[in-house]
């Protein structure tokens, strides 16, 4: 499949953007800066026509369907979605800053997918619990949700180093006295879960709705299901602890690192460690 | 003296628990304490039996986690009790800050803090020409066309305008408050008036009520389902396509609805939904075998009905089926079978589909294979009433809209002093968010600008 060279090639662009993203913190070049944006741009570009090609492949094959069934499919389009996060945020804030932290995770995804010996690249056919229009409102919401929540991870650990860094005493000119101020991190990490919050609700309420209509129950306590609750009450915490400002700065820092281990933990954990009714991704 | 001591102590204890459970303090730790107990239930197996928990667990440890509830855990007293606090904690505290919320909707607040006032950045201050009473009403015009349309006061030589946009934003956090309320009324709705079941129709024949999990007795559907057709189709690859039973709904003798239910298309009958779930074979109706005779090397196709005797032409043997075998230890389905000889078994086979060197290698007078069968299906329905997911559904909109209201919306407040200033009127513009403040100040900054050139060039051209 020419789809599944050209994902395998993202991830060597991906690797590419993260060492210009590093080199432009360390280096603070604005040419770098922008050799990286664009290396930034054209990966996702290649990754999105990967995706479609891989969409028009399954057609072909006979049994066309959106490239989101499969553990495969999925950190693909979840690279995608961190991608595609980072590159907005970054040309609304006009910060590059946080895309060395960010490029590491679309990176790491599209490569596992690549490389990982049990991920399988087949197109399958889809099985009878997949054939549903809610599989793209249920997937697209929970991935978008999850990249977002790895931004906010990837602010939060820049937000810990850099505390670190002032505790210790920050020198003029240092690697962290680049990094934007402990505030505006501090308000990233918030932003971060405040849009993917909504997403993850919608996630679960367009999965519950699905399961009422596949299995009869919109809700059984399956891990899949509980752990993204627990997911949700995380992130739930989190958004009360630093509306109310009860909680800032290092502990939402923290309260967003824990959040996404346990995003990390739904999707992967759960198909690999726990048993259940959700074994495609 | 003693009694109002104590009374004093239940005073400050009551007082103190009412302080907790309108505390974010207690929201926080209830969701920590929530996500981690959740993890303990996905860890160990819900809802088995005695056998397959002790397989896993020694009989103490088993026994510690039944009284624990573990086994059991979401529905278990501790944690619907870590829930209802939940809910109790969220209504105390969202009534406790109504008032605060309130104000907003009440009459319109002409004046700000005077603190605000002395904030205004310059360019947010300027003259226009004529008195308060002449500019009041075409600074009103232009707010309206620049913001939104304000309301006025005018009095003691100044006038005030207020605007604002967005103010439900404000109510957003109730919306999504309530909706968690009425998830959980949804969800006890159908805990209590619902049911959830199980039935397996083979084809052909049909069920009038459903078997409920854990020993209660079976549910009567007040109508009867028929199985008409079970058919099952794999793709190319041996996947599975699709699932299919075609069914009749039966009030008395009279058909009243012919459907087919299929995985992700489920059929809804007077409240009670039936889901495709599972299938299996419940007999064989008729196999066809591949037969060979040892001894004359003479191959011959032979149609058995399992449990008939079928002759085999041409010698004086005759073979019944006796057990169908769905699945011989993953080599498909299979029968067990006897060679018959004046009315006496002779020999017993097991006559698999699969690899044929299976018959070839073991001796007997004759090997056979299973080319097709013509299968009797089952199929497994779950059956279910739930009268509460309809109120589950009306929460989660709920949410939704809270969602909308309290991320994507702000309350928005633009406040404008007029006073007279030597025949002129001096013009303030003052303004608030609750989110997204740094934002808005450059709106502010925008719409002052704005009024700013639009009032002079109003003047230029009146003049």
């Amino acid at each position: 499949m020419i789809s599944t060279k050209m994902i395998g090639s993202v991830t060597f662009l991906y690797l590419l953007c993260t060492i210009l993203y590093f080199n432009f913190l360390a280096f603070r070049s604005e040419r770098l800066g922008k050799a990286a944006t664009w290396a930034a741009w054209i990966s996702l570009s290649v990754q999105t026509a990967a995706i479609l090609l891989r969409w028009v492949e399954s057609y072909q094959l006979g049994f066309g369907h959106a490239p989101l069934s499969n553990m495969y499919e999925s950190l693909v389009f979840f690279s995608w979605c961190i991608a595609l996060l980072y590159l907005l945020w970054e040309w609304r804030l006009k910060s590059r800053v946080i895309g060395a932290f960010a490029f590491p995770f679309a990176f790491l995804f599209n490569a596992y997918a690549s490389l990982a010996p049990g991920v399988s690249a087949k197109i399958d056919p889809l099985i009878p619990a997949l054939q549903s229009n809610w599989l793209h409102a249920h997937v697209v919401t929970c991935f978008l949700s999850y990249a977002s929540f790895a931004l906010s991870c990837a602010v939060a650990v820049l937000y810990l180093v850099k505390a670190k860094g002032q505790e210790k005493g920050e020198k003029k000119g240092s690697l962290i006295s680049l990094f934007p101020s402990l505030d505006s991190l501090d308000e990233m990490v918030y932003k971060t879960i405040v849009v993917g919050f909504p997403l993850l609700t919608i996630g679960i309420v367009t999965g519950a709705a699905w399961a009422n209509y596949a299995w009869g129950s919109y809700w059984s306590w399956d891990p899949k299901e509980t752990w993204s609750l627990i997911t949700w009450f995380v992130y739930a915490a989190f958004l009360h602890a630093r509306v109310t400002r009860e909680w800032r700065g290092k502990r939402t820092a923290i309260l967003s690192i824990i959040g996404f281990v346990s995003v990390i933990f739904t999707y992967f954990g759960v198909n690999y460690l726990l048993s259940g009714l959700h074994s495609y991704a | 003296m003693r009694s109002s001591l104590s009374k004093e102590k239940q005073k400050g204890f009551f007082s103190s628990l009412w302080d907790s459970l309108s505390s974010v303090r207690l929201t926080i730790p209830l969701l920590i304490i929530l996500a981690a107990a959740s993890i303990i239930g996905t860890v160990i197996p819900q809802n088995g039996s005695p056998e397959e928990y002790l397989r896993i667990y020694k009989v103490s440890t088993y026994k510690i986690l039944r009284i624990l509830g573990f086994l059991d855990m979401y529905h278990a007293g501790w944690f619907i009790l870590l829930l209802a606090l939940l809910s109790l904690n969220l209504v105390v505290c969202s009534l406790k800050r109504w008032p605060s919320v309130r104000r907003f909707f009440g009459a319109a607040d002409f004046k700000p803090e005077e603190g605000q006032w002395k904030a205004v950045p310059p360019a947010r201050r300027f003259f226009t020409p004529g008195p308060v009473r002449e500019s009041l009403p075409r600074v009103q015009e232009e707010i309206s066309r620049l913001f939104a349309p304000p309301r006025s006061l005018e009095g003691g030589g100044a006038g005030y305008l207020f605007a604002e946009k967005g103010k439900f934003s404000r109510l957003g956090f109730y919306f999504i408050h309530l909706s968690i309320l009425v998830i959980l009324l949804g969800a006890l709705i159908g805990s209590f008036y619902g049911f959830r079941g199980y039935i397996n129709i083979v084809e052909g024949e049909s069920a009038d009520r459903v078997s409920l999990r854990s020993g209660q007795p079976d549910q009567p559907l007040g109508f009867r389902v028929r199985l008409d057709q079970f058919t099952v189709s794999f793709y190319p690859t041996g996947a599975p396509q699709e699932f299919k039973s075609r069914v009749t709904i039966l009030e008395g003798d009279r058909e009243v609805l012919k459907e087919s239910i299929l995985v992700n298309h489920p059929l809804t009958y007077k409240g009670i939904s039936f889901y495709q779930s599972s299938y299996g074979i419940a007999s064989v109706e008729k196999a066809l075998l591949e037969g060979v005779e040892r001894s004359s090397r003479r191959g011959f196709t032979l149609s058995v009905q399992p449990g008939r005797e079928t002759e085999i032409a041409g010698t004086p043997y005759a073979l019944l089926l006796n057990r169908f075998v769905p699945d011989l230890q993953g080599m498909g389905p299979a029968f067990q079978a006897v060679l018959i000889e004046d009315g006496r078994p002779v020999e017993t086979l097991t006559i698999v589909q699969g690899p044929s060197d299976f018959a070839a290698q073991r001796p007997g007078r004759f090997q056979f294979r299973l080319r097709e069968i013509q299968p009797r299906y089952y199929s497994g329905l779950q059956a279910t009433r739930d009268p509460g997911v309809k109120v589950v559904w009306l929460g989660c909109f709920l949410m939704m809209m809270g969602f909308g209201l309290a991320f994507l919306m702000s309350h928005r407040r633009v406040w404008v002093r007029l006073t007279e200033a030597k025949g002129d009127t001096a013009v303030e513009i003052s303004g608030s968010s609750h989110r997204n403040r740094h934002e808005f100040e450059k709106e502010l900054d925008r719409i002052g600008a704005a009024l700013k050139t639009r009032l002079s060039r109003e003047q230029r051209n009146s003049s």
